[in-house]
């Protein structure tokens, strides 16, 4: 999993990239329980996006690591070491913060080198090292300004170079990026990924936005209730996802109703064999990807078209059968222009086999 | 009344401010952006003309009223009443004024001083306690005894420490040399409303001290003294010297505490002032009292031009 | 979930915190228990006579009459001239904003005795220069003891810097503009949109705003001995050199009552913050 590229001049490739693991982690608050054992393994120099909703757990987990929670019962180990009486100001992980981490009172350099002030560097030194990290993160002119002188995304960059300072082994990002505008928001993510795989260093990265997690990891770790989902490659969980929450929460999804054919489903008029299991009992969606429906022009089609979202080189129309369930479908700008909304048009999914799920209530 | 008055953080500011991160100061509107809006701005100069024009009255004709005064002979003189004289001022800074002026001043600084010191930790130990009610309860009480304190306190300390006050009887702390009425006892008494409005002063800046900040000083290597050390102190020692500045104008302007407690024992320019009012200074002198006005002014205006900069630059850091 | 796992480490058990907890309510608690222990015991055990005697004790009830009418012309002329002047300027120029700061700033920079003195400068101009004038009516308008209107004066002014950022803080909470131009939209007129749109956002800042004027105006003492009025710190000061255990009683009381009518205050506050999360 290990991507090594050529490191960039001056800055090391961090010693020795650590594996994280998590093992049976449990932590609640009062009532709420955050983790509810919590399995991960993280490779060393792998980029992990841990993805969830809010409240899913993920930032305790990556708080845990960093040293800033306890929790109740399982084990952190960090290179197969058990980390849990290592206290916060020692463990080996840089962390970059939703936002506003940056001290107030300290230029950007004297930012970038706090950690080595910390550890009794020398003035030289720090000068050195600061100028160094300030050009990685692509900011040597900034190494007098304040934070409250730099935007949002410098700032970012700032305690970026910041959490890479003392070379850690472990780099720690909690939704670094969620108090950025869209624009700056895309160019950082490019910038973090990029110095991630030029230093080789194992990152966890904690988000909300599955855009961000699947753009940027080398695996995504998908949180729900305090609990593992799954845990795959961006592309793997596209395309297939191992439960109905993880296919929902990542991408567009639309369900279909279904009955049981054998073991197999029928919907839309046509059998398809599942992937996966089949719901012992209750009744059945489909669940279905908009690329993957397939809409043509007809007169009396049982499609109604009731919404088109212009999203480029894809149009995204909604369309409603007749029981009253909508479907979402991309087609290509061009085609879409054939299906104005009020339009009707036949339906069809792939031959495939495809995701089943139990029908909400 | 005695102290500068300083409002107890309503429940919504302490929201704000405790809310942590992002909450930002963006409630401001952009400066420029007023141009084009379609608020009458003929119309908000006249709400506030009414406030302009009340304060030209009452605190524009005595201000006024200082400036001629303390330049001027007294009307009461037997010569030259209302001729231009700097003597008013000169003797307002010799002699026994001068002694009243170096003994409030150094009063002030000294329980300025300890009150800072001792207000912060309170302060701290209260931000971070688990307890609302506790929190609320320090916070309301600090803001009865630092704008309300004066005369009561004084009672009160009267009835503790003075000479049959309670605590005296019990330690027979008259034997050991104790006595409210002198400097030492005036210094207790005035911190009793000092450190409050210390407490008042510098909560918002505790508030403002982000969790994050000390996570990323710890993620840093930071052991939590050195956090104190190079993180929080730095972040708040525009505050705290601006709570040192408060209190010190605060403690300098006091007058009811210290007439109530000690008659003249210790000399207070506020004290002196009173007298020279209340006809207690030989015939002539009128304007003198006016004079000191204007030396306690100037020492006022001097705290002001210190604290309102530092004011400036720890709301930017802590906003 | 941020702020309940951040607030988690800071909410364990610290001895130091108890301990300075600790000292700074022995410190405060103290001459308050010494106090009301004082203004109870006599030489021959314990007497209420402190409290009891203070309905029927010379001055009592009109110096306390005179107290709270100051109190309530001063809250209501301050809000009156303040309210107005802040949301104007909230609408208007950042100028405009500025120059209230400043003028809301500079009462500070003159400490009671000085504002007085200069007071007592002013109206010395009275018999000195205005003799035969209407302003000499005035002047003596203004000092009559049944009302000293210029006590109200000194307060508003005292007050002033104390009110102005009670109001800031809460006008800080709120989008005035935004809230107007909402209301104006939805065909409010203006004094309508202030009234019925920015006023009620307001509640928890006037309140708060009004009752700290009101403890100042209780516990002034400066400016009315000086000008020679009686209202009811000047009182307590007065029965001191007499009656030692009630001054004293009276003190404590004050500072008890006002201390839970803060308190109070700010459970209301809260209260209604939190409502809106319930429902």
């Amino acid at each position: 999993m290990t991507t090594v590229t050529a490191p960039v001049a001056d800055v090391q490739p961090a010693p020795g990239s650590a594996t994280v693991e998590f093992r049976s982690l449990r932590r609640s608050f009062g009532a709420t329980t955050a983790l509810d054992g919590l399995n991960l393994t993280v490779h060393p120099g792998e980029l992990l996006a841990l993805l969830g909703p809010s409240g899913c757990g993920k930032t305790t987990a990556l708080r845990i690591l960093a040293g800033f929670e306890q929790h109740d019962s399982g084990q952190v180990l960090v290179d197969g070491e058990d980390i849990t009486r290592i206290p916060a100001h020692r463990r080996d992980a840089g962390m970059v913060f939703q936002s506003y981490s940056l001290f107030p009172h300290l230029t950007a350099a004297d930012n970038v080198a706090f950690g080595l002030r910390m550890r009794g560097a020398g003035k030289a030194e720090r000068r050195k090292r600061a100028k160094e990290l300030l050009e990685l993160v692509g900011l040597p002119q900034h190494a007098d300004r304040y934070p409250h002188q730099m935007s949002g995304g410098q700032q970012q960059r700032i305690a970026l170079a910041r959490a890479l300072a003392l070379q850690p082994r472990v780099l720690l990002l909690d939704e670094p990026l969620s108090a950025l505008d869209a624009k700056v928001r895309l160019n950082l993510r490019e910038e973090i990924r990029r110095l991630q795989q030029e230093l080789a260093i194992t990152t966890l990265f904690v988000t909300h936005d599955q855009e961000e997690a699947l753009s940027m990891a080398d695996r995504v770790a998908v949180l729900r209730a305090g609990r593992l989902e799954q845990c795959a490659t961006p592309s793997e969980l596209y395309a297939r996802p191992a439960t109905a929450f993880v296919a929902e929460f990542v991408g567009t999804m639309s369900r279909i109703p279904a009955v049981r054919a054998g073991d197999g489903v029928e919907v839309l008029g046509r059998r398809h064999p599942v992937d996966g299991t089949v719901p012992a009992d209750g009744q059945l969606d489909v669940l279905v990807r908009p690329e993957n429906v397939t809409l043509v022009p007809a007169l009396h089609g049982r499609a109604q078209v009731v919404g088109a979202s212009f999203l480029g080189a894809v149009t995204r129309l909604t369309v409603r059968l007749a029981d009253g369930t909508e479907v979402k479908a991309d087609l290509a700008t061009e085609l879409a222009a054939g299906l104005p909304v009020g339009s009707t048009a036949d339906i069809a999914l792939p031959d495939r086999p495809v995701l089943v799920d139990r029908r909400a209530s | 009344m005695t102290t500068a008055p300083t409002p107890v953080p309503t429940p919504a500011a302490t929201e704000k401010l405790s809310g942590g991160h992002g909450v930002s100061g963006t409630a401001t509107p952009a400066p420029g952006s007023h141009a084009k809006r379609r608020a009458p701005r003929g119309g908000s100069w006249l709400a506030t003309l009414p406030l302009f024009v009340f304060f030209a009255i009452a605190f524009g004709l005595p201000a006024v009223a200082i400036a001629i005064g303390a330049f001027t002979v007294s009307n009461d003189a037997e010569t030259g009443a209302g001729t231009f004289t700097t003597a008013n001022l000169s003797d307002s800074v010799s002699g026994a004024y001068w002694t009243a002026l170096v003994s409030s001043v150094k009063l002030s600084a000294i329980t300025a001083l300890i009150g800072t010191l001792v207000g912060l930790p309170i302060a701290q130990a209260v931000v971070t306690s688990r307890f609302r009610m506790l929190r609320e309860a320090v916070l309301t009480a600090s803001g009865v005894l630092a704008n309300f304190g004066g005369l009561p306190l004084a009672f009160a300390f009267v009835a503790t420490l003075g000479n049959a006050g309670e605590l005296t009887k019990l330690f027979h702390l008259t034997d050991h040399g104790w006595t409210l009425y002198s400097f030492t006892g005036l210094t207790v008494a005035y911190l009793y409303f000092l450190i409050p409005l210390m407490v008042l002063t510098i909560t918002p800046a505790l508030d403002g001290l982000r969790v994050q900040w000390r996570e990323a000083a710890q993620n840093n290597r930071a052991t939590s003294l050195q956090y104190w050390r190079h993180v929080a102190l730095p972040i708040l020692l525009p505050s705290l010297l601006g709570g040192f500045v408060l209190l010190f104008g605060s403690a300098f302007a006091a007058y009811a505490t210290a007439a109530a407690m000690v008659g003249a024992t210790v000399p207070l320019i506020s004290r002196q002032i009173a007298d020279a009012l209340s006809g207690n200074v030989l015939v002539g002198q009128g304007n003198l009292a006016l004079a000191l006005s204007l030396d306690m002014i100037i020492v006022a205006v001097l705290v002001m031009a210190v604290y309102l900069p530092l004011q400036r630059r720890s709301a930017r850091w802590l906003s | 979930m941020a702020q309940l796992t951040s607030r988690s480490p800071l909410a364990r058990f610290q001895p130091g915190r108890a301990l300075v907890l600790l000292v700074a309510a022995l410190y405060f608690l103290v001459p308050m228990g010494a106090s009301i222990w004082f203004s109870i015991s006599d030489n021959n055990g314990i007497g209420f006579q402190a409290y009891t005697g203070l309905l029927g004790a010379e001055g009592f009830t009109d110096s306390l009459w005179l107290t709270l009418k100051l109190a309530l012309a001063t809250v209501l002329v301050l809000l009156l001239l303040l309210v107005p002047a802040m949301i104007a300027a909230r609408l208007g120029s950042p100028r405009l904003r500025t120059a209230l700061e400043i003028l809301c700033t500079l009462p500070l920079v003159v400490p009671p005795v000085a504002l007085t003195a200069g007071m007592i400068g002013v109206l010395r101009w009275g018999p000195d220069y205005l003799m035969d004038t209407p302003f000499f009516q005035t002047f003596v308008f203004i000092q009559q003891p049944e009302f000293p209107i210029v006590l109200v004066l000194a307060y508003v002014l005292m007050a002033l810097p104390l009110a102005y950022r009670a109001l800031d803080a809460g006008l800080r909470s709120v989008d005035v503009r935004t809230l107007v131009e909402a209301a104006r939209n939805c065909g409010a007129s203006w004094p309508r949109s202030v009234f019925t749109v920015i006023l009620p956002n307001l509640r928890g800042a006037l309140l708060n705003a009004g009752f700290l004027t009101l403890a100042l105006v209780l516990g002034e003492f400066t400016a009315a001995s000086i000008l020679g009025y009686q209202p009811f710190p000047v009182w307590i000061y007065a029965v001191g050199n007499s009656q030692g255990q009630m001054s004293v009683a009276v003190s404590v009381l004050s500072l008890l009552i006002t201390w839970v009518l803060l308190l109070l205050l700010a459970a209301a506050g809260r209260e209604r913050r939190h409502k809106p999360a319930h429902s």
